[in-house]
């Protein structure tokens, strides 16, 4: 049973206040929507959760064990993933060696061929087996994004926080990631869905945290959040959906 | 001490941490005031944890610095450096005019770092050719020139190089061609300062070359020619107080170079293209857009940087003799000034060279084997630069939040 | 299908030749010729041990010839001032083990020769011959070279585990220089610029395939360092293909994005740095022990220079690239040390080679940023990869339409 408590995590960057007294529980393979204006505090949320950055103050427990004082290597060991606002994928190591890395950091218990298999299996999933061999970087940055969220599919997480996955990607590739959402969800895990495409977050996701310079202003169902008149005046009676640069402090990747 | 200083800058940050204070500097602060009044002063910082001011920064360091002096001396009293005054006041003022030309020619590797993004490892080899021209222009080709052309023949000869240089081996950087743009930046200005040094010795050949003084002072006897206490002077030589002697190259050199300093200040505060290639080293596309070619900016930089380190060596070909290989030790110091005075920041470079001449100059003089002290030049640099990495990462004047890959290391 | 093999191929191929070579090879320069490959292979260590450090793993370090010596001043150390004695010299430090006593010998520096003599020496003059002291085993102080450099090397890696790129260059390059600086300063013990003199490899001679051989003889050297070459070549074949390799790859690449993944990136940043040094220190031992004599500047900077550019010439993301460049430069070093006149102008090429070597250089990373080797073993070994995708994506055809 997944079950992720956060609890009251304070982040400062100097004087910037980033996050203040963020709360919220999953339980069970939600799927849920983190939506907010720019520097809401996002970015930095999956960071202190992923372990990049230590909190201030408060807590994180996944499945019982405090997370938030690990080493991201350990959170992801603890089985909580994510992927980068900007690719990363390991430009010059094949498809599928990016696909074995987290594998052999995580799994003991398989034979190399035997992850090799799962591998290929996700990637068959995700479209893209045929470019097993290829370095990533020769892939086009939709498929690069598609071999992240592949990669990460190999850590078997029980949380997995996705920053942006939609954002460049051509409409049927689109389609790709929106099978592979649900599939992930179905087989258990819980999904954090980090996106400025409304249309997406409202027709996927069954529940919405609304984060608004650094506070928690709603979480909710859909329908609730929607109406809900503090969102509407933080966030949505703005438009700011076709927005997909962000200016947060602590923005990771910003490589001219 | 040592041992509260450790403790402080460990502890320190804990506390910062735990309070959900800033932390950046409590490190810095934590160690310093350890070091400097041990737990007496460390409990009130811990149980108070004030906000972190500049006071707060500079004076436990100013007492830590103060405190390993008189340890130092009351562990050594007949050292040459505790018990001679006029010895001490001689070693400082040499440290703070070596200083201000090693923080010169540091400037030229901050210049090329804040813009290219590019520790250039052949710094040293530009500061050894700016040398070499000035010694063939003014005691060889033309004995008798004045030294002013030989200096300038110098800087155009590097100017050249390095526009020629970025030209040919660094443009692919820019271009998104090389993954690992810095590593191929170390890596071919490595072998640029390989080739420059083996070509200058196939050409010159591994003797110790010295150029003439670049001129005499004046003959000066103050405040009377019976009793000069205040100045006086020889050609080669300046006493002051009859105390401190300093040697008229290096003399020339220092006030050289504040004077090229001041001219570079303007040019980058007051001229259209210094403005310009701050702002490139600010912000790079944002500079594009407002129509600003940094691709011209970079070789400028490149160019510039290299000539201000030829600059430093022709002024100094007078102090010094001159080897394919004196380059070494200049550029080394030139990594750990910009380190310390944060990477990017030309004030720093400055700072940070008086830091580094003076730290030299005590070592030097304060190490009782003569022998021993010159052949651990090199090491004293690396100290600070160690003690600076762990102490205060982003330098004395570093940026705070630099963005990109510029400011990660 | 056997494109694929031939690179595996051609290194058997050449490791039997390097093999049966000094048998066969009987030319009058047969010493010279034998000393370029024992130094060839030093190199070739270096070159490879840099290469997983720099190219597999991303670590820029200009430090690799300070673990070169440390190995070998350690060893030097060791088998200088301590000896084995069966009777108590009552001059020296010594402790008991056993009814031998274990000697240490008193640091005088150079001053050696006439005017103060160290204890051992004097102790042996008193006994006037009727006491032998042995030596300690050489392949002791190779051993802790070895694990000298270990130390070395986990300390560094430490120290630089928060530096990227240029700091860590610098840093290394800063620590290679200290310790120039410290065994140049510390006369007394080290010697400083004299140098310290070393024993044989093997100093008894050795029988080696039926023939004995004495202690001058270059082929035990030449087979000892060979073996060094070839168990590093293994360990770092080894390395790169299990999932060490993989990991510090990742790191290299993206070391947030690695952690991430669950990669504990802080141990594999210095068990790379470990292990690298400790080949750098083995290597270094071992060549201490063969030219016998070991200076400070055997660490010094265009040393560091000639191995980063052996590897980057060879290739700095293949550790066997890195190596074959390392011999070959080596050979095409002595090949071009011949000086010759233009008319008046004497060309003295002991230098204007350094000058070609470096431009080469230059021009190896501007247009071929993988060396000159490694491509070619890439061509062969992955010239099937663009094929292998066409004919999937005609297969499957499912996405062709998205990719790039």
């Amino acid at each position: 049973m997944i079950n992720l408590v956060v609890k009251d995590l304070n982040k400062r960057f100097g004087g910037l206040h980033v996050l203040k007294d963020v709360s919220f529980e999953i339980n069970g393979p939600e799927l849920i929507g983190l939506i907010g204006p720019n520097g809401a505090g996002k970015t930095t949320l999956t960071n202190v959760l992923d372990g990049a950055i230590k909190p201030n103050s408060g807590t994180v427990y996944l499945n019982g064990e405090r997370i938030d004082q690990l080493q991201p290597f350990e959170v992801a060991r603890e089985g909580l993933g994510r992927t980068f606002q900007v690719t990363r994928s390991f430009r010059r190591m094949t498809v599928l060696e990016n696909m074995l890395v987290p594998a052999l950091a995580l799994d003991h218990a398989h034979s190399r061929a035997e992850i090799v298999e799962k591998a290929m299996e996700v990637l068959e999933f995700l479209t893209i087996d045929h470019l097993r061999n290829e370095h990533a970087q020769a892939l086009s940055g939709g498929q690069q994004k598609l071999l992240e969220l592949g990669r990460l599919l190999m850590l078997n997480p029980a949380v997995i926080i996705l920053d942006e996955p939609f954002a460049g990607v051509h409409p049927r590739l689109m389609e790709v990631i929106y099978r592979y959402i649900e599939r992930v969800n179905e087989s258990g895990s819980a999904i954090i869905l980090i996106s400025h495409q409304m249309d997406s977050i409202f027709s996927l996701c069954k529940r919405l945290l609304v984060l608004n310079y650094g506070d928690l202003i709603a979480d909710g169902a859909p329908e609730t959040v929607k109406n809900d008149p503090v969102v509407i005046e933080a966030y949505l009676g703005v438009d700011e959906e076709d927005d997909e640069t962000h200016g947060t402090p602590e923005e990771e990747g910003a490589t001219p | 001490m040592i041992l509260w200083g450790v403790v402080g800058g460990l502890v320190t940050r804990r506390i910062y941490l735990h309070k959900d204070l800033d932390t950046s500097n409590s490190v810095f602060v934590g160690s310093m005031l350890g070091a400097a009044t041990g737990p007496v002063g460390l409990a009130p910082l811990w149980i108070k944890t004030p906000e972190v001011n500049k006071h707060l920064m500079v004076w436990p360091a100013v007492g830590a610095v103060t405190l390993i002096a008189f340890a130092f001396a009351f562990a050594d009293p007949s050292n040459n450096c505790v018990s001679n005054g006029s010895f001490v006041a001689s070693q400082i003022t040499n440290g703070i005019i070596l200083g201000i030309i090693y923080g010169f020619m540091a400037l030229g590797l901050t210049l090329i770092f804040s813009i290219l993004g590019v520790v250039s490892f052949a710094h040293g080899e530009f500061y050894m050719i700016g040398g070499m021209v000035t010694y063939f222009v003014t005691s060889v080709w033309f004995p008798g020139i004045y030294p002013v052309v030989g200096i300038f023949a110098a800087c155009l000869v590097t100017f050249a190089l390095g526009a020629a240089f970025e030209r040919m081996f660094l443009t692919p950087m820019y271009e998104g061609k090389i993954e690992r743009p810095v590593e191929y930046g170390i890596l071919v200005t490595f072998g640029l300062a390989f080739t420059l040094q083996y070509f200058i010795q196939a050409t010159v050949g591994a003797n110790p070359v010295k150029a003439r003084r670049f001129f005499d002072f004046p003959r000066l006897r103050l405040p009377s020619a019976e009793d000069p206490w205040l100045i006086k002077t020889s050609r080669g030589n300046m006493e002051l107080f009859d105390t401190v002697s300093i040697s008229n190259p290096r003399f020339v050199a220092a006030v050289a170079c504040v004077l090229v300093l001041l001219s570079l200040l303007y040019f980058l505060h007051r001229t259209w293209t210094g403005k310009a290639l701050r702002a490139v080293s600010l912000d790079r596309e944002a500079a594009a857009i407002a129509g600003i070619n940094p691709d011209r900016m970079n070789m400028l930089a490149f160019a510039l940087g290299g000539m201000i380190a030829a600059l430093a060596g022709a002024l100094l070909v007078q102090a010094f003799s001159w080897l394919p290989q004196v380059g070494a030790i200049p550029a080394m110091r030139s990594f750990v000034i910009i380190v310390l005075g944060g990477l990017g920041s030309l004030p720093g470079a400055f700072i940070g060279g008086i830091i580094v001449g003076l730290v030299e100059a005590a070592g030097t003089g304060c190490v009782p084997d003569a022998q021993k002290a010159a052949s651990y030049i090199p090491a004293y640099g690396m100290i600070v630069l160690t003690l600076t990495l762990l102490l205060r990462p982003t330098g004395l004047l570093g940026r705070r939040f630099s963005g990109g890959a510029h400011g990660k290391f | 299908m056997s494109r694929q093999h031939a690179p595996q191929l051609a290194g058997l191929v050449l490791v039997a030749f390097f093999a049966i070579f000094p048998f066969v090879y009987s030319a009058n320069d047969y010493p010279y010729i034998m000393h370029l490959l024992i130094t060839g292979f030093f190199y070739a260590i270096l070159a490879s041990s840099w290469s997983m450090l720099a190219g597999y793993a991303g670590q820029f370090s200009f430090g690799h010839m300070g673990f070169t010596g440390i190995g070998a001043y350690t060893t030097a150390l060791f088998c200088h001032y301590i000896y084995i004695s069966p009777e108590a010299t009552n001059l020296c430090t010594e402790y008991a083990i056993g009814g031998q006593f274990l000697v240490f010998v008193n640091p005088i520096g150079v001053t050696s020769s006439t005017l103060t003599q160290d204890c051992l020496r004097e102790a042996l003059a008193l006994w006037d011959g009727k006491v032998q002291v042995t030596p300690m085993p050489v392949w002791l102080g190779i051993s802790l070279g070895t694990i000298m450099g270990g130390v070395f090397g986990l300390l560094i890696g430490f120290l630089v585990l928060p530096l990227r790129a240029a700091y860590l260059a610098l840093f290394t390059l800063g620590f290679s220089e200290i310790l120039r600086a410290a065994i140049s300063a510390e006369i007394a013990i080290t010697r400083g610029q004299a140098g310290i003199e070393l024993p044989y490899l093997f100093d008894q001679g050795i029988t080696l395939f039926g023939r004995e051989f004495d202690k001058t003889d270059k082929l035990p050297p030449y087979f000892v360092m060979f073996g060094l070459l070839l168990t590093c070549l293994a360990i770092l074949t080894w390395l790169a293909r299990s999932k060490f390799g993989l990991f510090v790859r990742a790191l290299r690449e993206d070391q947030d994005a690695a952690a991430a993944l669950g990669v504990n990136t802080t141990r594999y940043k210095v068990m790379v740095f470990v292990i690298t040094s400790m080949m750098a220190a083995a290597a270094g031992a071992v060549m201490a022990h063969y030219i016998r004599i070991i200076t400070p500047n055997n660490l010094m900077i265009l040393q560091m220079s000639l191995v980063v550019a052996m590897a980057v010439i060879g290739g700095v993301e293949n550790v066997f690239a890195a190596a074959i460049g390392a011999i070959i430069i080596e050979f095409t070093l002595e090949l071009l040390r011949n000086s010759f006149e233009i008319g008046p102008v004497v060309v003295d090429m002991t230098i204007w080679r350094l000058v070609i070597f470096g431009i080469i250089l230059m021009v190896t990373l501007r247009f071929s940023r993988n060396g000159i080797i490694s491509p070619l073993i890439n061509y062969f070994l992955r010239g099937h990869v663009a094929k292998e995708t066409v004919a999937k994506r005609v297969a499957g055809g499912k996405s062709s339409e998205t990719s790039s």
